[in-house]
């Protein structure tokens, strides 16, 4: 596998209707395509031809077809050098010497090191905060050091914090995944039991105490894994964090890093933030400036909304939307009781004496369905379908999947949802999101 | 008019029997009373004011020197009993009956101060000695120290003449103070409550204090040991510097990297610089990032060479070999976009940052060396904050009357902050001791209430009245509350006499409007 590939030109395959490039890369450069966004656009299909390549740290197989749907932006990167095919007309493609990729393999090795430090001294491995602002690449960095760990034989952790571009679940929630595979070329991590909580909006401000607490609380279940699980300990965490470093945001990601009591946070492009964070954490925490890659596409409002969207119903119906078959049932309202985490906030002078504002912001507000519930995202939370006593621990309980509301009917009091999993629900506490789907396609 | 033959020889002494003509002048009299007018207070030896005094004293004079023409047969004969100090009817009473006077053994008495009422009336005729008294003979006869006081007698008449029935008050047929929290549940639970109230709001002082007292002491200690570990870290560095020139020749030594046997050394490599990025005071954290290398753009020129080794090949996924990196290259290029911020928000980032400076300034965080023990410190630093309260304000005698680390209700701290404590006019009083200073005089009963007053069954009066006077003292508050416990739910008047003018004065409880419910 390691030998250079023989400089054989694969005679090329007429594909029928479109066009083929070629490009032959040199070592540590890469390959950056977009294909356009926007429905019915001819997707991009990549080959590798000769050599060694990797798209995000994983690596591509020779003569295997990789798909690439719209509005994908794709780095192919090589180390040793290699020659690929594009079938297709991306928007843009060309190559690209300027890689932080050699700043970003070093990182690994370092974070390797510790890894090895702590296999040797029984201890737990490192625990890794990617900060940023927005449009940085802090998700693909993320995606990059978990692949070259799990080839080198990890099992690390990540915990997905990001609650507007969740790489794990459906946005608007938080999540942490135990990473045993290479991320999938075109699909990403494969996203097997996945602890997720429900948040409920896309951007943290919207309730950033409940923010702080799900973070504590994924950060406690991820130290009782590792209590258990020396591979995981071993293995680590990489947080991805939210693109919101002023305010709040910045108190939140100080908040996360003294939760999860992370050893290295890696700021990407951003030298204010990386001196506040030099200035706030303590000195034994080793915060590293690294830059950008200079293929970051800064991304719309749109486009994100899209990517938002894509996901909710890649988690119905499969990636691509072939993969799986959704259910769609109706439920009545009294076999369910839905909550909204959060009171509406209210100023101060409006309370009561002695009160104040935080209580609101973690409480369960009951939601009476109506016809505004029609497409929201609905999380089924896994707290037991106990009485009144019971609601105190739903905001810290995980998810256990996620349902989309299509039609309400106040007449007879029944909702119809859209459900990965055929009737019954498995349990009858729901949140609901702000976010809404629209089963359109 | 029967008996006129025999009453007549007695009458011979004492009654004057008037022709007719002077009786129609009599009745013709004019009933006016003097009219008083205004009060002068200061003599301005002008004629005028001593003119006016004079008609006014010859009025008065005029009107208490006039002969009273009264009806014999109108007149009740009565006989004032010294050693009884009451009036004994003997011949049938008048209407007046229906509100005044007693029988006692078969016979009809009358009060000293109802007597010398109906006798101003000219309703009695009093004998003494088988001799009828004048009222002036009345007023020196009845009123004593023992009956009826000038006083009393002044208020009792004022309060007759007004129509007002006025009886005697007779502590004794008060219910007595059992009977009354078995009647009245309402003032029991009243002094339970203030009870529980008082309990609650005892001062907790002491404790508090001492426990200021230990913590300032643990406080020196924390200093001491803190003044321990900075000696000790004052060593440190000289023994830090001792060791790199060591490890900078190990490095040179070790110039190509060799596989595992190598142990430590082989990475090494890079070590140089960042060995000095350390702070030579702070703990040594679990992590030596001085052997493990991230390429930190942030870090400066000289501690970050320009060109990064590559890495070891063990560490990088499929056994690749990379060659060295250039850096510099990168640092130019970090956060080429601009943070967009309006020029509030720069001001206010500005501001923040001048006034936070770096946590790993302070020795204690430097010390710490991981989470746990950073964590503890910063537990640590919150209870001490919060403990660390203004010594001016609490290390002295008198402190304040609430420790805002203690979150109580609102009502209870309005209660607590409340230094005069609201009362209740019954609040304590059937602990106090009885005094007779101050006592009440009269039931008072409301005039429309006369038709059908019964002196038998009185019912509960409208007042009750406590006479005093303006040249005495004003009733304190111990007295106000024991003849309102004597009283009961009777309001007590106190009615004050100015020489001829008497004033009536209550006290009432009343609620200050508080904010809070609760």
């Amino acid at each position: 596998m390691a030998t250079e590939g023989v400089e054989t030109t694969s005679e090329d395959v007429p594909v029928p209707g479109k066009v083929s490039t070629r490009y032959d890369l040199e070592k540590e450069t890469e390959l950056r395509f977009e294909v356009e966004a926007g429905e019915a656009v001819e997707q991009v299909e990549l080959e590798l031809l000769t050599g060694m390549a990797e798209v995000f740290g994983s690596e591509l197989n020779r003569n295997k077809k990789y798909t690439f749907g719209a509005g994908s932006k794709i780095a192919v990167f090589t180390w040793q050098g290699c020659s690929v095919n594009l079938y297709g007309k991306p928007e843009v493609a060309y190559v690209s010497k300027d890689t932080p990729m050699l700043l970003y393999l070093n990182t690994h090795a370092a974070l390797e090191q510790m890894r090895k430090q702590a296999e040797r001294d029984n201890e737990r491995g490192p625990r890794v905060m990617v900060v940023g602002p927005t449009d940085v690449g802090k998700s693909t960095v993320c995606r990059l050091l978990l692949s070259y760990a799990v080839r080198v034989g990890r099992r690390p952790t990540l915990v997905e914090l990001d609650v507007g571009q969740s790489g794990v679940s459906v946005p608007g929630t938080m999540s942490a995944l135990c990473i045993e595979r290479p991320a999938d070329v075109e699909e990403g991590f494969s996203v097997q039991a996945p602890l997720v909580y429900h948040f409920g909006s896309t951007t943290p401000g919207t309730n950033i105490k409940l923010y702080n607490k799900l973070t504590s609380c994924l950060a406690e279940v991820f130290s009782q894994r590792c209590e258990v699980n020396r591979k995981a300990s071993v293995g680590g965490c990489i947080i991805n964090t939210c693109g919101w470093v002023k305010g709040s945001g910045y108190q939140a990601l100080v908040h996360c890093a003294s939760a999860f009591e992370v050893d290295v946070v890696l700021v990407l492009d951003h030298e204010r933030l990386y001196n506040e964070l030099k200035r706030d954490l303590p000195h034994f925490v080793r915060v590293v400036l690294l830059p950008k890659s200079g293929g970051v596409v800064e991304r719309s409002k749109e486009c994100r909304r899209d990517t938002r969207d894509e996901k909710i119903r890649e988690y119905f119906y499969g990636f691509r939307g072939v993969t799986f078959y959704p259910f769609s049932y109706e439920v009545r309202f009294s076999d369910v009781r839905i909550y909204k985490i959060g009171a509406p906030s209210i100023p101060d002078s409006c309370l009561p004496l002695g009160m104040s504002q935080d209580d609101t912001q973690l409480k369960l507000v009951p939601v009476t369905p109506g016809r505004d519930l029609t497409y929201h995202v609905l999380s089924v939370s896994s707290a037991e379908d106990g009485e009144e006593g019971a609601r105190k621990g739903i905001v810290e309980s995980p998810v256990c999947g996620f349902i989309v509301v299509t039609n309400v009917d106040t007449q007879t009091q029944v909702m119809k949802v859209l459900s990965p999993a055929p009737r019954p629900l498995p349990r009858h506490t729901l949140l609901i999101m702000d976010i809404r789907f629209m089963d359109m396609k | 008019m029967a008996d006129q033959n025999k009453t007549g020889t007695d009458a011979k002494f004492y009654n004057e029997i008037l022709s007719p003509s002077e009786l129609f002048a009599a009745r013709s009299r004019s009933h006016k009373i003097p009219v008083r007018g205004q009060k002068d207070f200061f003599p301005d030896d002008s004629d005028e004011q001593r003119q006016r005094l004079e008609q006014s004293l010859t009025e008065h004079w005029s009107l208490i020197s006039e002969e009273r023409v009264e009806k014999l047969g109108n007149l009740v004969k009565a006989t004032w009993v010294p050693s009884e100090k009451v009036v004994e009817l003997q011949s049938p009473a008048g209407k007046f009956w229906q509100t005044m006077g007693f029988s006692a053994g078969g016979k009809q008495f009358l009060f000293p101060e109802e007597a010398l009422y109906l006798m101003e009336c000219g309703n009695v005729q009093v004998f003494y000695q088988e001799l009828p008294l004048s009222i002036q003979d009345g007023y020196e006869k009845f009123l004593s120290s023992s009956t009826v006081r000038l006083q009393e007698y002044q208020v009792f008449g004022h309060l007759k003449r007004l129509g007002y029935v006025v009886l005697r008050f007779d502590p004794s047929s008060e219910t007595s103070s059992y009977a009354k929290q078995l009647n009245l549940p309402q003032s029991h639970d009243r002094s339970g409550k203030q009870l529980k109230r008082k309990r609650s709001a005892s001062p907790t002082t002491p404790s508090s204090h001492t426990e200021a007292q230990e913590e300032s002491t643990a406080d020196r200690m924390e200093e001491d040991t803190c003044s321990r570990e900075s000696q000790e870290d004052k060593k440190y560095p000289e023994s830090h510097r001792a060791i790199s020139p060591k490890t900078s020749s190990t490095q040179t030594a070790t110039a190509s990297p060799e596989d595992g046997g190598g142990g430590t050394t082989w990475w090494m490599e890079d070590v140089v610089g960042e060995r000095s990025d350390q702070q030579p005071a702070s703990a040594a954290s679990r992590w030596d990032f001085s052997s493990i290398f991230f390429p930190d753009l942030g870090a400066s020129r000289e501690l970050l060479s320009s060109c990064l080794a590559s890495p070891h090949p063990s560490l990088l996924p499929g056994a690749l070999a990379v060659g060295v990196c250039d850096v510099d290259p990168w640092r130019s290029r970090i956060n080429l976009r601009d943070v967009k911020m309006s020029l509030k928000e720069q001001m206010r980032e500005e501001e923040k940052r001048k006034r936070r400076s770096d946590i790993n300034k302070n020795r204690e965080v430097r010390n710490c060396r991981n989470w746990a023990e950073y964590r503890e410190l910063m537990e640590r630093r919150e209870e001490r904050r919060s403990k660390g309260r203004p010594a001016h304000l609490w290390d002295g005698e008198v402190t304040p009357l609430h420790d805002p680390r203690q979150p109580i209700p609102t009502g209870e701290l309005l209660d607590k902050i409340s230094v005069i404590k609201s009362t209740n006019l019954l609040e304590g009083a059937s602990r106090l001791q009885a005094s007779d200073e101050w006592r009440i005089s009269f039931n008072v009963y409301q005039p429309d209430t006369v038709a059908d007053f019964k002196k038998s069954n009185q019912g509960k009066p409208y007042a009750r009245m406590c006479v005093c006077s303006f040249d005495g003292p004003v009733p304190d508050l111990r007295a106000i509350k024991q003849l309102a416990f004597r009283s009961g739910d009777v309001p007590v008047v106190f009615a004050v006499v100015d020489y001829g003018d008497i004033s009536f004065y209550t006290f009432k409880d009343f609620q200050l409007p508080t904010d809070v419910f609760l």
